[in-house]
């Protein structure tokens, strides 16, 4: 069982390792393998079956054949005996004349297949015999088995096993194998009837050359038996008989006609049987079903030649076709790394549909990632240029020399305190322009920014307007972005306030409004027409890089957008000799979300 | 790139596969044919008549196993000193393997063992030292039974056993061990090499084929009365034994034996012999010949 989990985990590893091509290679190959396995088993066991039925008709017919040429000598043996009996015997009283001319010449007659004809009364005495007459010395005539078997059974002809010929004494062919036909017949001596057997002794050639013949195929071949399964013909009967050899003879008495399989000496082999007429003897037709089956090492080279050929073809066909497959989605692959590298390649759409729509797809994807780089490499580049613009407008030379200059007039002047105060003002309103690299800062920090920015211009303006900074409840606790007021503040004194007489103001109020932390700076300035307040943030609008042109306001409301989304921002309402209102709308930020918004944390 | 070359190797491999498929069946049918063995048979006898069945049974095995055989008759019988000459010869001349009835068994085993003879050398009837194998009889025990066959007829007198082929072991192994069952019996055996001249004998025993024929023949055309135990196996031998002028005869199957030494020669050529167990014999008297055992044993069945 571990073994077989062992071989999945290693399969399982190998098929996550394996490219898509190889997969369906392989998958393909594999099935077809099986499927043409399949096919060729199905094929060897159907053509099996119509070998082994083809070879048992082959073998019946074969047998039949046999079986009619052995019929027709025997049924010849059998006329023989008949004429003898009803022509010689039945007409010829032994008193008056004798059976031997009349034997002499149906013997010439049919000398090539019998060895003699003879006629012996009840007890065994030789009445009449061709062409031989001498007796053998010992010959037992009546003690044969031939001899008893016709006087037991007085309506039949009898045939006996193959025997040596042991009645008479032939010194010029001794020993001769015979079978013999005996029948019993009725003698007529002096007008009286007695018992006698007619004994026709055919030559072992004529039925050996019936039998000798007939072929069944490689290593097939047709024997003879009797009723009781001796052999009479087999192409190796000496074997047999010295013992050398041994054939299923008893075994094949008992089966019907037809064909029947057995398995004999660790050899399976087909039998066919037909049982010859009258004699009951049986034509025994033995065929290796190693012939049968066709399975012969050469006819199993040749089916596993044709297996492999398919599996080669069938390789090659599913390596085409798994490569044409797989080649555009890999090229994807190749172009979808190259891009993870950096490099700039073009997605190709090209293979089946599937694969042309996930091209098509990625290509988009792609194309629209590329957008959203550029957008936020412009982005950033905005912020980080509209940073460095509010920084550089914070350290703006004019701003310095001006507040500077102020300074040493009011010293001059004997103004120390005033000088102080601006001073002070002026270092405070820098270290919270550096908020140690912070973005985002306490409101507080920033208004107070805002106040020490408005301290110093109204010194250098003299008290022209006034100043009104506060945050109102709910708001105090709330963060920032940095340096957001200070430029709507400039824009103020530099288009609201330069003209005012004395009775000019500035409010900043912040306060909570729902999520969101609202700061308004409202002056009661010039004010301008609502159109001209719409431009102020337009993204269109020429940059002219001067005190109070706008940049500034539109750097914050750009700032903003860049980092909290385009819900925030500013809105300037305005209408001429009223006053202007820029409202800055930020996300209420507590502290947590302070850290987090400065960690770069979207919100 | 990888991939490829996967591809490849695997196609290529397939492809190799699909040839030599192909071209097996073509060197397996050429293995296939067996070239015919050249196997000659040497006789100790002048003629081979006596041999009529067991030459059956050669020509058997010859069929089956694929080799053609040579029948070679000596000038002289039982001539040792020829024999060993046409053996040499044969080998010399090519024969793939040889049968031999030997003649003179000392001089065959010397020359074997000398490695005279570079082909595997089959003895048939008497064992010889150095041969591939050998198809014989347990003949001491055939010499003891055909004297127990004698005994059980004889009344009295000596036994004149026929010492025919002195240089034959198998032909000595029978003789001296019927005589030493006679002796045992107390009855007296006198070995002479032939009959005497005036057939003077009341028992006589012979223990090969062509002395029995001989002595039988013998005593049918000079009307000799002595009783006559030989063996045989050959159809005039078995003629003679229906006939009475044999009273007794070993006998064996030829065919078996002339079947059996040619398989064991032309196996030898291709794996090492097989050891055989010595071949049945029977004794027979001429009432038995015609039962169905020993027929099918006597008679080879031919038309």
């Amino acid at each position: 069982m571990n073994f077989f989990r062992r071989v999945a985990v290693q399969w399982a590893e190998r098929y996550r390792k394996m490219s898509i091509q190889m997969v369906l290679s392989l998958s393909f190959t594999a099935v077809a393998a099986a499927g043409i396995l399949l096919m060729g088993i199905s094929l060897i066991w159907r053509f099996s079956s119509v070998s082994e039925q083809m070879v048992a008709e082959n073998s019946q017919r074969v047998l039949a054949q046999a079986n009619m040429n052995l019929d027709s000598y025997l049924r010849r043996m059998m006329r023989i005996a008949d004429t003898v009996y009803y022509r010689v015997i039945k007409n010829t009283d032994l008193a008056e004349g004798s059976y031997t001319n009349a034997l002499g010449l149906l013997y010439e007659e049919n000398r090539d297949d019998l060895v003699s004809l003879a006629v012996f009364d009840s007890q065994g005495t030789a009445v009449s015999s061709v062409p031989l007459s001498s007796l053998k010395t010992a010959a037992d005539p009546a003690g044969s088995q031939w001899f008893q078997a016709a006087s037991r059974s007085m309506e039949n002809l009898h045939f006996s096993t193959p025997h040596v010929q042991n009645i008479f004494d032939n010194p010029d062919a001794p020993y001769r194998w015979v079978v013999s036909l005996s029948h019993h017949v009725e003698l007529t001596r002096d007008g009286v009837t007695e018992s006698g057997v007619l004994l026709v002794d055919m030559s072992f050639s004529g039925i050996e050359q019936v039998c000798r013949d007939v072929t069944l195929g490689e290593g097939g071949y047709l024997y003879l038996i009797n009723g009781d399964g001796e052999i009479i013909y087999h192409p190796r009967q000496q074997l047999i008989y010295a013992g050398l050899l041994e054939e299923n003879n008893l075994t094949a008495a008992g089966y019907r006609d037809g064909s029947h399989v057995e398995r004999f000496q660790g050899q399976s082999r087909q039998v066919t049987v037909k049982t010859v007429g009258y004699t009951g003897w049986k034509l025994v037709g033995v065929a290796p079903t190693s012939n049968v089956l066709g399975s012969s090492p050469q006819l199993f080279l040749f089916g596993l030649s044709l297996l492999l050929f398919a599996i080669f073809l069938m390789a090659f066909l599913n390596f085409l076709i798994s490569a044409r497959i797989s080649d555009p989605i890999r090229r994807l692959e190749r172009s979808v790394k190259e891009l993870e590298s950096g490099l700039d390649v073009e997605i190709e759409e090209g293979g089946c549909y599937e694969v042309q729509r996930l091209g098509h797809a990625i290509r988009s994807m792609v194309s629209t990632m590329r957008h959203l780089m550029d957008d936020i490499i412009r982005q950033e580049s905005q912020k980080r240029r509209s940073e460095l613009e509010v920084l550089q407008s914070q350290i703006n030379p004019h701003f310095l020399y001006n507040t500077l200059d102020s300074v040493i007039w009011m010293t001059e002047a004997g103004q120390q305190q005033e000088a102080i105060q601006m001073v002070t003002s002026l270092a405070r309103f820098f270290r919270i322009s550096l908020s140690r690299g912070k973005n985002i800062i306490p409101l507080a920090d920033e208004l107070e920014h805002a106040r020490h920015y408005m301290n110093i211009q109204q010194i250098r303006y003299k008290n022209k307007f006034t100043t009104q900074i506060e945050a109102l409840p709910g708001a105090e606790e709330l963060y920032t972005l940095k340096l957001i007021v200070q430029p709507i503040l400039e824009n103020a004194i530099y288009h609201g306030m330069a003209s005012a007489e004395d009775d000019g103001r500035i409010c900043v109020r912040a306060f909570r409004e729902g999520e969101s932390l609202v700061i308004d700076i409202e002056d009661n300035g010039l004010g301008m027409r609502p159109e001209v307040a719409a431009s102020l943030l337009d993204e269109d609008r020429p940059e002219v890089r001067t005190s109070g042109s706008g940049t500034g306001v539109r750097n914050v409301h750009r700032r903003i957008r860049l980092t909290f989304g385009e819900g925030y921002g500013l809105t300037i309402m305005s209408e001429p000799d009223e006053g202007t209102l820029v409202r800055i709308r930020l996300p209420a930020l507590t502290r947590e979300e302070a850290a987090r918004c400065q960690q770069g944390e979207v919100l | 790139m990888k991939r490829n070359r996967f591809e490849m190797v695997v196609l290529s491999f397939l492809g190799a596969l699909v040839i030599l498929s192909l071209v097996i069946p073509q060197l397996v049918r050429d293995e296939g044919r067996i070239q015919p063995l050249a196997l000659s048979v040497l006789f100790r006898d002048t003629e081979s008549s006596g041999w009529a069945i067991g030459r059956q049974g050669m020509e058997q095995a010859a069929d089956e196993l694929g080799a053609e055989l040579r029948f070679l008759n000596l000038t002289t019988q039982n001539d040792g000193e020829e024999q060993a000459e046409l053996l040499r010869r044969e080998a010399e001349g090519g024969a793939g393997a040889l049968v031999v009835i030997p003649a003179d068994s000392v001089a065959l085993s010397a020359i074997l063992i000398g490695g005279g003879v570079s082909c595997p050398v089959v003895a048939l009837e008497s064992p010889v030292a150095g041969g591939a194998g050998e198809v014989v009889l347990d003949n001491e025990q055939l010499g003891r039974r055909l004297a127990e066959a004698l005994l059980e007829d004889w009344t009295s007198g000596p036994v004149l056993l026929l010492d025919t082929a002195p240089g034959c072991a198998g032909v000595t192994a029978r003789l001296e061990a019927a005589g030493e069952a006679l002796e045992e019996a107390g009855v007296d055996a006198v070995r002479m090499e032939s009959l005497p001249e005036d057939g003077s004998a009341d028992w006589v025993m012979t223990f090969e084929r062509s002395a029995t024929l001989r002595t039988a023949e013998r005593k049918e055309a000079e009307g000799l009365s002595f009783a006559l135990y030989g063996v045989g196996g050959s159809t005039a031998i078995t003629a003679h034994l229906e006939r009475g002028t044999i009273s007794a005869m070993a006998a064996w199957s030829d065919y078996a034996a002339g079947y059996l030494a040619v398989r064991q020669a032309v196996e030898a050529t291709r794996e090492p012999g097989r050891e055989l167990e010595p071949l049945p014999f029977f004794i027979l008297r001429g009432e038995d010949i015609y039962a169905p055992e020993y027929q099918k044993l006597l008679f080879p069945v031919t038309s």
